[in-house]
């Protein structure tokens, strides 16, 4: 087995994780105090990317302080979705909840093709390019930069949940909405600000995204799934719970392959597993974890 | 709630109608019109490829555009053309469905799409319905492998690529006294992918070409992340990447191996999109440099692909036309030129007439487009091209190359001051 590369695959999924963490911790968010499914949430991830490209593109500011920016437009987008659309609908069985919110993936992704046209964009930004090299192991200086970042934002986030009022009063309505309701709690008003920090977490890693990838209207939806299985891999609605699941799938999928192909060899099979079946490794973890934890990893303390 | 006509009102009614007939100056009633023919266009405009998918919907509309301004069709009265539009969003039950609605709607022939897997199911459903289908781009050689016909296909073969493929790789072994080249082989996990990398390996064992594949690696269409993928083919240490792809993956693999600082000699696609759209040279700059692809390119002398590619670029600002663009158009030329021939929009006479096409271009590199038993255009060639500061130029086969190709690579990419 090459160890280096198992180490090279290991330090880049990890730091890849870190902006999946981010990105699930909106959903888990949203999810958690609202209980409604944010299936245009990697739609809105590529308009955070999006912004951040704009700005680059107009006043040369790296995507690395413009997703700040990002973060504070996907926050308003957001609250004004919660108002108009996920108001309407939070009452409302599964099913229901959901197709309002597929169309908004529709309506996010077409409308960012009809604005920036469907070709993929690699923009210039002062960091893309850059790595640095320990050894043989390389470190790509734009995702160690992402990873940081999305790590310090989710670590934010916590804390404000933790410590602010606002905080203190998304976490009431969450744990119980009848009663934040009795107690004089603007309950609707707490909704849009929580589903507006989720849509925030997920337009600051669109931002931190820009170098890493090219951006297209499309890509949204596997950043869906991915922040959906991380969800629930760490536990519906646990934060922390995201944080971990979002390092865990970022590692798995960088060298699930190469391990399963290594044990596919130390077994006597001439087999190549192959990269078209990343996603196997995720959904396979998932289900071990569903097996032995029906609640996710560190969900479930919550009645 | 009934109106009753009044005096007024009828007044009123019978001036407006007056004034428009009188500007309008009955035209359908002083001479027949020529009855409109309808051709749909099915493209993955949206979705995973849409970017390639627009960009032959405009080569599909510029030629209908172009056989309308020049009198239609002759033969049936100088009938127009009308392009009806359908977009398979890439995906295989969306194309069928579409094609479906297009047969509906009155298409008398289909043309389209990029993406094999989708004209796949196009081909399948026009046999059915006993539709006319012309492919513009789609290489799996599968499709016409069933024995259907009503399909017919303007593009070059995985076969052919891999023939021309092996061709160039010779003569440039030869050129630079190579006895061997060691490579990695990656494509995408897609229909036309996974037949065109497994076609060019398939002809690298059973020809015992020279060339030592060191490993294949197929990713997802649509990938956001090759970091794996990259390190795995920094560890295999190459010479040369052989990578099929498509324009996102095809940026990102080029960022990574610079970020990796893999070491490579050549970077040569043995056909493929990606490495020839404007947006890949003008994201990519430098990097760009000297990547190689086999592909059924433009006619860099055609006075045909003077005037198309000066239409396009004027119409879309910053395009040109390419692989892809190009035979979307000669594709819709091949129509109509069968639809002059019939003289009908009977199915039957127009597959006739397609049999019997020879249709003399030199838009894109490789002959007048003929169609063989199974429906293969024999004439579609490809050349290899390489990238020179941005702009690209065919450099083999030698009777039609522009520039002497460079190999190897005289500076990695992560030398050329980015």
């Amino acid at each position: 087995m090459n160890l280096d590369l198992l180490f090279q695959l290991a330090v880049s999924g990890f730091l890849l994780g870190g902006v999946y963490s981010l990105i699930a911790l909106g959903l888990s968010l949203i999810f958690g105090v609202m209980r409604v499914i944010n299936f245009a949430h990697g739609e809105m991830m590529v308009w955070g990317m999006y912004v951040a490209y704009t700005i680059l593109l107009w006043t040369g500011v790296d995507p690395f302080f413009s997703f700040l920016v990002s973060a504070v437009i996907l926050f308003f987008i957001g609250y004004l979705l919660q108002w108009t659309v996920v108001n309407r609908i939070i009452d409302s069985p599964e099913a229901m909840q959901v197709l309002p919110l597929v169309g908004m993936a529709m309506v996010f992704e077409n409308s960012a093709r009809i604005i920036w046209g469907p070709d993929y964009i690699s923009p210039q930004s002062r960091f893309a390019l850059s790595s640095l090299s320990l050894g043989s192991l390389m470190i790509d200086i734009p995702r160690l930069f992402a990873f940081s970042l999305a790590i310090i934002i989710t670590l934010i986030v916590l804390l404000f949940l933790k410590k602010t009022d606002t905080g203190k009063s998304i976490r009431a309505a969450a744990d119980n909405r009848t009663g934040a309701l009795l107690v004089g709690t603007d309950v609707n008003k707490v909704y849009a600000i929580c589903f507006g920090i989720g849509t925030a977490c997920v337009g600051a890693a669109g931002g931190l995204l820009v170098p890493l990838m090219p951006l297209s209207p499309h890509i949204g939806a596997p950043f869906t799934l991915v922040s959906f299985i991380i969800v629930i891999l760490g536990g519906m609605g646990s934060l922390t719970g995201a944080l971990v699941g979002g390092l865990i799938i970022g590692v798995a999928e960088s060298i699930g392959p190469e391990v399963i192909t290594n044990i596919f060899r130390g077994i006597g099979l001439d087999l190549e597993f192959p990269h078209t079946m990343k996603q196997v490794v995720s959904f396979f973890i998932l289900i071990i974890i569903m097996i032995l934890r029906p609640k996710g990893l560190l969900g479930g303390k919550r009645g | 709630m009934k109106r009753k006509m009044n005096r007024r009102t009828f007044l009123k009614v019978s001036a407006v109608a007056g004034a428009t007939t009188a500007v309008s100056g009955f035209p359908t009633f002083l001479h027949a019109q020529a009855p409109e023919i309808k051709i749909g266009s099915i493209q993955p405009v949206t979705g995973v490829i849409s970017d390639i998918g627009i960009s032959m919907r405009r080569g599909n509309q510029l030629a209908v555009d172009n056989i309308n301004a020049q009198g239609g069709i002759k033969s049936m009265g100088g009938a127009k053309l009308k392009l009806l539009l359908a977009d398979t969003e890439a995906k295989e039950e969306v194309a069928r469905s579409e094609a479906e609605r297009l047969i509906k709607e009155g298409a008398v022939c289909l043309v389209g799409p990029f993406l094999s897997g989708n004209a796949m199911t196009i081909a399948t459903l026009c046999e059915q319905r006993g539709v006319p289908f012309v492919m513009d781009v789609a290489a799996a050689d599968d499709i016409t492998r069933k024995g259907f016909k009503y399909t017919f296909r303007c593009f070059a073969i995985s076969t052919n690529f891999a023939n021309n493929m092996l061709l160039y790789m010779s003569q440039l072994m030869k050129d630079k006294n190579i006895s061997k080249i060691k490579g990695v082989v990656t494509n995408t996990g897609d229909l036309f992918g996974r037949v065109q990398g497994a076609t060019f390996l398939k002809f690298i064992k059973e020809k015992n070409f020279p060339i030592e594949v060191l490993g294949h690696i197929e990713y997802p269409l649509g990938i956001q992340d090759l970091s794996a993928e990259v390190s795995k083919i920094k560890s295999l240490k190459p010479d040369v990447l052989f990578p099929v792809a498509r324009p996102g993956d095809a940026k990102l693999m080029i960022r990574e191996l610079y970020k990796q600082r893999v070491g490579l000699q050549g970077i040569i696609s043995p056909g493929s999109p990606g490495w020839y759209e404007p947006e890949f040279i003008r994201d990519m700059k430098a990097l760009s440099d000297y990547v190689m692809d086999n592909v059924p390119w433009y006619n860099p002398v055609g006075k045909m692909y003077k005037q198309v590619n000066a239409e396009f670029a004027k119409k879309y600002p910053g395009k040109y036309i390419d692989t892809n663009s190009g035979y979307a158009y000669l594709a819709v030329m091949v129509i109509a030129d069968a639809l002059e021939r019939a003289k009908s929009a009977k199915p039957e006479n127009i597959v006739a007439a397609l049999k019997k096409t020879y249709f003399k271009q030199d838009l894109m590199v490789g002959g007048a487009v003929t169609f063989d038993q199974r429906g293969d255009n024999v004439n579609a060639d490809s050349a290899m091209v390489q990238i020179f500061e941005g702009s690209i130029k065919v450099v083999l086969p030698q009777k039609a190359a522009e520039a002497k190709y460079v190999y190897p690579m005289p500076k990695q990419l992560w030398e050329r001051g980015m």
